[in-house]
């Protein structure tokens, strides 16, 4: 019981990184190499609050907006320039902003771990089928279900998500409609580096938070995003949750392995299906 | 092609200047600069092979310029291999290697190479810091590397060094540039123009991108085993995926698709991380801003600008 939600819920973390990603590629077409490093900024962020107010909620609330703030700096003046020519470039620059936003977090907060313990409400654990599970574990689950269906309907049902699948589908006639697709795009790419940053402060209880924690969440959720069908939400989805599952159950069963099983999934979907698992033809969500 | 184009000509005066330098400056850190330098630029010479020829954007060059280095390493302290068919068989193992990563990588389009090579070169970082922590001796790395025998020159003095690497140097420079101009080349130019097209015309595209990162894996695995033997060291961080950054910066920095480019882009490099590291702890931050501002304002680089002064100058010699 207790590998389940420990799988579900590391898949859950995953996919609101995951979601950020796909939901930038599929508005501007840029895979954002800085995701990591604005999910380990989200993290910082949430221990920085912590540590002034002692409030894990406020920190929730807080640094997705702070990180959305410099993900929408980022768009307006770094990668809007860019946008005529190959695509290779504005992937060169999000790689530069990863030395950079590494830096800076080096700069504030230096090379010691920082840790945080989850917020009171989730601190004891509960039985659940007679084991021990950790209450701050199910609140992911909860949580990211939420966002998940959140998404969803953002993008399939309302107004707003119907505009910023318009835009990705045709940008030139959305601009003629007399809606500003440079807007849309600072919005997505504001938006995606938020649900980064959320997903880093959901995951600072139960990491130590340093430096190479960005880095290696991003190669994670690469593997996720190609697994998953290289922009679709649903392909996210399914994608994080399969890579969840697979470590929580490589940690109870062959802990050593752990870190090559996400790479055999990924080497056998390049094999078999390297469209993806989970890929549906020009979808959003 | 015939036509000798004047720009390169001035381009590999500055190259030529920066290679012989060591003739006229004294002094063990700037040799010791100018040999990082060589051995870097026969890395950003085989990066660019890839990148700037061929048009595909790698992330993962760390691990076979890494592998390349163990390699190396392996063979002449384990089992008493003799330097250069050590460093050859380094370089056969970075091709080796570049052609496994190609048969995964390529089978996903367009950026998604980049992913795919980051993904996998961070494969075999964990790879060689956890499983194979009894060859590649983990964290700790393997010192001892040694430096080849020849001529009875003493190698193990920096300045002698030099000519070897000068030597490795200029051959790799020599061997891109017959490339580039060769029909292989040309063809790879093709895929990058107009992938579509150049299918079309007959050309087998995945082959030809396939032998470009073989060759490029070759340059990288020589190089890495080339900085190993410099160092007498080798270490995980050789893998790590800052240094498949690294080459990248040098090269966009320095020029891409430009054969002495990526020289001018390590020179750029290495003197920058000298002078701003001694300024400052920071300073890969403040390389990562210098390198978006140029990302931005200059794309092609070092290169682009030397040839843009030249075409005004021509062109006022015209009037």
């Amino acid at each position: 019981m207790s590998t389940i939600v420990i799988g579900l819920s590391m898949g859950l973390l995953l996919f609101l990184l995951a979601a950020g990603l796909t939901l930038i590629f599929g508005m501007l077409r840029v895979i954002n190499f800085a995701h990591g490093s604005l999910y380990m900024l989200g993290a910082y962020c949430a221990y920085q609050i912590v540590q002034t107010t002692g409030s894990f909620w406020l920190g929730l609330l807080v640094a997705p907006f702070l990180a959305a703030a410099i993900g929408a700096l980022m768009e307006r003046v770094a990668l809007r320039p860019v946008y005529a020519r190959d695509h290779v470039y504005q992937l060169l620059l999000t790689f530069g902003f990863i030395l950079v936003i590494d830096e800076a977090v080096r700069l504030f907060w230096g090379l010691e771990y920082k840790q945080i313990a989850p917020p009171d409400l989730f601190s004891e654990p509960v039985a659940i089928l007679g084991s021990q599970v950790p209450t701050y574990r199910l609140f992911i689950i909860g949580f990211g279900a939420l966002i998940a269906a959140g998404l969803f309907f953002m993008l399939e049902r309302s107004r707003y998500g119907m505009v910023i699948r318009a835009a990705s589908g045709d940008p030139e006639m959305v601009q003629t409609l007399g809606i500003s697709v440079s807007r849309i795009r600072t919005f997505v790419f504001a938006f995606g580096s938020g649900l980064a940053a959320l997903g880093g402060v959901v995951a600072a209880p139960l990491l130590p938070i340093e430096l190479g924690m960005g880095f290696s969440v991003i190669i994670d959720c690469f593997i996720v995003v190609v697994i998953g069908g290289l922009g679709n939400i649903r392909g996210a989805v399914l994608g994080a949750l399969l890579i969840g599952m697979t470590r929580a159950l490589g940690y109870t069963y062959a802990p050593s392995w752990v870190e090559f099983l996400t790479f055999v999934l990924l080497i056998a979907t390049l094999v078999l299906r390297p469209e993806g698992l989970f890929s549906r033809k020009g979808r959003a969500a | 092609m015939s036509k000798l184009q004047p720009y390169s000509v001035a381009l590999a005066l500055i190259v030529t200047a920066i290679a012989l330098s060591p003739l006229v400056l004294s002094g063990g850190n700037a040799l010791n600069l100018v040999n990082l330098i060589l051995i870097w630029s026969i890395f950003a010479i085989g990066y660019d092979l890839v990148f700037g020829v061929a048009g595909m954007l790698s992330f993962g060059h760390a691990a076979f310029f890494g592998v390349g280095a163990y390699v190396l390493t392996l063979l002449t302290t384990r089992l008493g291999w003799d330097f250069l068919p050590a460093l050859g068989a380094a370089g056969l193992a970075g091709g080796v290697l570049a052609l496994l990563f190609s048969f995964f990588a390529m089978r996903v389009a367009g950026l998604f190479f980049a992913l795919l090579t980051l993904a996998l070169a961070q494969l075999i970082y964990i790879l060689a810091g956890s499983k194979l922590r009894d060859l590649t001796g983990g964290v700790d790395g393997l010192s001892g590397v040694p430096r080849p025998d020849l001529f009875g020159i003493d190698f193990f003095s920096d300045a002698n060094y030099y000519y070897f690497l000068l030597a490795m140097f200029v051959l790799a420079i020599a061997i891109a540039g017959l490339l580039r101009v060769s029909p292989f080349g040309q063809a790879l130019k093709a895929i990058k123009g107009n992938e579509l097209r150049a299918e079309q015309i007959g050309f087998n595209v995945q082959r030809l991108r396939k032998s470009i990162f073989f060759v490029s894996g070759i340059y990288a695995g020589m190089s890495g085993a080339l900085l190993a033997s410099l160092i007498f060291y080798v270490s995980p961080q050789m893998l790590h995926w800052t240094t498949s950054g690294d080459v990248v910066i040098m090269v966009l920095l320095g020029g891409m698709g430009t054969l002495f480019g990526p020289v001018l882009g390590v020179a750029l490099f290495e003197v920058l991380r000298e002078w701003l590291s001694t300024v400052t702890s920071h300073w890969y931050g403040i390389l990562g801003l210098i390198f978006i501002v140029c990302t931005i304002f200059m794309p092609n680089g070092l290169a682009g600008i030397v040839q843009q002064i030249w075409q005004r100058f021509s062109r006022e010699d015209r009037r």
